[in-house]
């Protein structure tokens, strides 16, 4: 296969992640999905496309979308005066007019992860996964349950701190506590609903927890952004960001780790992966924290797809891998060294694509009223689901959403809603789902 | 340490002993669970429960108006003159000044034993996220300074940097009728930080039939303990034999990055080791001490050397230290 049609590829997919990235509730799997369906319609019709260009438009599209993703997410979730305690530093700095900063350090964060990938995990991973593998595959439910109950006891209050001693401080400091316990169970038993008895059509299964994570993730983001009159402050498009060298070294081996772990254990999302890696660094430091964040995030989109690519491996983790494997298997390290090129080459492109996205995306909002830009979001969102999984699926949102509120409403930790993948997995993986659906009614 | 290190310390506890990956290759999670729960539990009584029912004497409230830290200075000082005419333990708790959602007036406050005063200076308005605003460092520093009435023993750092959210404790203890004895934080790390009440928790788990239950809580509730102790404040340890915390060794702050990675990076290394030992048939053998140096020691002098280099030429003046991170909260919680 001709290298430059297969740079080409990479570079179509870099582009075109650009382009879905700016999408609301348009997660990249979804668009893989529907590219793989595109495939084999291909293959049935006699047409077939070979592996050298659909596998470097996919690695384009994932690492594209992964570096670039953080555009919108910082730039266009804008929280109001009460959410500040709670969303992340890049929203609190788009509030200082200081959006632009914080989309460039995420993206050094995921240009650092790329780095880490092709320069450090590549060469390793051949050698030391298989035997991590062997380890730890029959400990994956333990590891699961371990990671919930850290989710669950490590929220500290965020209230309580004002007043005399007793029953009223503590019940302050506990209201975000209880509704981030009272989340996280709501979301598992939805999560037990849509895995033992789904309302969504059979033909639609492949969707079938789309509709729950834009109901939990994305529709509370915009109803809140037009509930709210948060007003967007003028944004300062810095010319250069300054992050010390040995930070960005510690962002990085923090990102890696956490978005590895999440890209290696099953069920374990990015944002699980972000979590780590911010408690593991200790830091405060917002510039830090979000590199990390930009780290974890493509090491663990990336990363899990990689995986299936090494050799000795073949490891199938994340949405892309899971697609893929049924339409290609990897043949050889020639593969391996594809994707990776092809990685490399997407994150560079994707990297110097994204000061001059986050421009073109401030210049929108400059000039487009925020709120109905937050309309538009949610009414994408809600055809989207519409289509995908019909009047049932936008039940299961509407569901999704009220407990997605939850969190924006009391303060607490939105990873909460991540019950819904997490329970349900563990208890199966331990050996006693169909027994806790069973206690659930969801059986008979 | 940060709740990831103790919480990890506890899950790696766990999987020394070995029922715990007995039991969890049959399906059953519980040790690791009860190790990383009980790993963190010390911290967990005193952040999520303790401290809210803690009962202060004098609760010194800035309000944003005050354009000079006299009254603070004034307050302490009168606390402590308070504390040797009564001869008990005053408890005061300094509180926050909030400019608006995301701004907060940073102030420090110094206890100078030599002199004999507490010294109280504004600095500037900082963000949620600690960061300081530009411009706002006030120009000439208003610092207010008031008589202490006794001289001071200080247990921990001489200086105390309150900004965001929730404001420190201070106990101020009377000894021998003519000094005073302060104890920062004085909720924390006392009779939750004792290895007594680590065993308190693992008889009860061995009178409710659970003996291996009981020892995976006892050595991760200790493995927590043992780690603050490498830090300043210490912990009562033997509470409620002891009423106060013994200090600790002086080799790391609580929210030092090295040490906190390095207890997480170390923990998942001796997990995943305890794994490897009971894998029949491990398609690469390997030591100890090989993996050890492999996993551990080398990526770590990369690093430290990756980390001098990257330093080389720009000096960084020395860090302050940030005892804010001992009762506030985490940039993400």
């Amino acid at each position: 296969m001709n290298t430059a049609l297969m740079a080409a590829s990479a570079l179509a997919g870099t582009v075109m992640s650009s382009v879905i990235s700016l999408l609301p509730a348009l997660h990249i799997y979804n668009l893989l999905g529907g590219l793989v369906l595109l495939l084999y319609g291909l293959q049935d019709t006699g047409f077939t496309i070979p592996p050298g260009i659909y596998l470097p438009f996919m690695t384009g599209l994932i690492v594209g979308w992964s570096m670039l993703n953080t555009i919108p997410s910082i730039l266009l979730g804008a929280p109001d005066e009460s959410a500040m305690f709670t969303v992340m530093p890049g929203q609190k700095l788009l509030m200082q007019g200081r959006g632009f900063e914080a989309v460039m350090v995420t993206a050094v964060g995921g240009l650092a992860g790329v780095f880490l990938l092709v320069g450090i995990f590549a060469p390793l991973a051949p050698r030391v996964l298989p035997l991590v593998r062997q380890v730890l595959t029959p400990h994956l439910h333990w590891v699961l349950w371990v990671v919930i109950t850290y989710i669950l006891i490590s929220e500290w209050p965020k209230g309580g701190h004002w007043g005399p001693a007793g029953w009223r401080k503590f019940l302050d400091a506990w209201r975000s506590l209880g509704a981030g316990l009272l989340t996280f169970t709501l979301s598992s038993l939805l999560g037990f609903l849509l895995l033992y008895r789904s309302p969504v059509r059979v033909e639609s299964a492949f969707q079938n927890i789309l509709p729950a994570f834009v109901g939990l993730f994305a529709v509370p983001w915009c109803l809140f952004n037009l509930l709210s009159a948060s007003e967007i402050p003028r944004q300062y498009v810095a010319v250069s960001i300054e992050v010390e060298a040995d930070r960005i070294l510690w962002g990085t081996v923090a990102g890696g780790l956490g978005g590895g772990f999440a890209a290696f254990f099953p069920i374990i999302t990015g944002g699980v992966g972000g979590l780590l890696a911010g408690h593991a660094t200790a830091q405060r430091d917002e510039r830090v924290f979000l590199l990390s964040q930009g780290v974890s995030k493509l090491v663990y989109y990336a990363g899990a797809f990689l995986m299936f690519f090494v050799p000795g491996l073949r490891l199938r983790r994340g949405g892309a891998a899971w697609m893929l494997h049924s339409l290609y298997l990897p043949q050889s390290a020639g593969d391996y060294l594809m994707i990776l090129g092809a990685m490399a080459l997407a994150g560079g492109v994707s990297f110097l694509m994204t000061p001059a996205l986050a421009r073109w995306t401030i210049r929108f909002m400059e000039r487009a009223n925020y709120r109905i830009a937050s309309a538009v979001a949610l009414l994408i969102a809600v055809i989207l689901v519409g289509i995908l999984t019909g009047a049932a699926g936008l039940f299961i949102m509407a569901v999704a959403t009220g407990i997605g509120s939850l969190p924006v409403l009391f303060g607490s930790r939105r990873l909460n809603c991540l019950g819904l993948l997490l329970v349900p997995m563990a208890c199966n993986l331990s050996g006693f789902g169909p027994r806790v659906a069973g206690l659930l009614g969801l059986l008979r | 340490m940060k709740g990831i290190a103790h919480f990890l310390t506890g899950v790696t506890a766990a999987s020394f002993f070995p029922w715990s990956i007995e039991q969890a290759l049959d399906g059953n999670p519980v040790y690791f669970v009860l190790g990383g729960a009980f790993g963190l539990l010390p911290d967990t009584i005193d952040f999520k429960f303790y401290r809210f029912f803690y009962p202060h004497d004098v609760y010194i409230e800035p309000v944003p108006s005050d354009s000079h830290p006299q009254p603070i200075a004034d307050r302490i000082a009168e606390a402590m003159a308070t504390a040797l005419r009564e001869q008990r333990v005053i408890r005061v708790k300094l509180g926050t000044i909030r400019l608006g959602a995301d701004r907060w007036r940073q102030y420090r406050l110094r206890f100078d034993a030599e002199r004999r005063e507490v010294q109280v200076q504004f600095g500037p308005t900082v963000t949620t996220g600690q960061m300081p605003i530009p411009g706002t460092t006030p120009s000439t520093p208003l610092v207010a300074r008031a008589p202490l009435p006794a001289p001071v023993i200080q247990t921990y750092d001489a200086e105390t940097t309150v900004d965001i959210l929730d404001g420190p404790t201070f106990g101020l203890e009377p000894e021998s009728g003519e000094r005073i004895v302060l104890h920062f934080l004085p909720w924390h790390r006392n009779w939750s930080h004792s290895l007594l009440v680590g065993a308190f928790f693992a008889a009860l788990a061995v009178l409710a039939g659970a003996w291996r239950a009981g020892m995976v809580i006892f050595v991760a509730y200790a493995g927590h303990l043992l780690e603050d102790q490498l830090g300043f404040m210490g912990s009562n340890l033997f509470f409620p034999l002891t009423r106060r915390r013994f200090p600790g060794a002086h080799m790391m702050r609580s929210g030092d990055t090295l040490p906190n990675f390095l207890t997480v990076w170390t923990c998942c290394l001796l997990i995943f080791w305890n794994l490897y030992r009971r894998t029949p048939d491990p398609l690469v053998s390997i030591g100890f001490f090989k993996f050890l140096f492999y996993a551990g020691v080398l990526p770590l002098l990369i690093m430290l050397v990756i980390r001098r280099l990257t330093r080389r030429g720009a000096p960084r003046p020395p860090e302050r230290v940030d005892t804010s991170k001992e009762w506030s909260d985490p940039l993400i919680s």
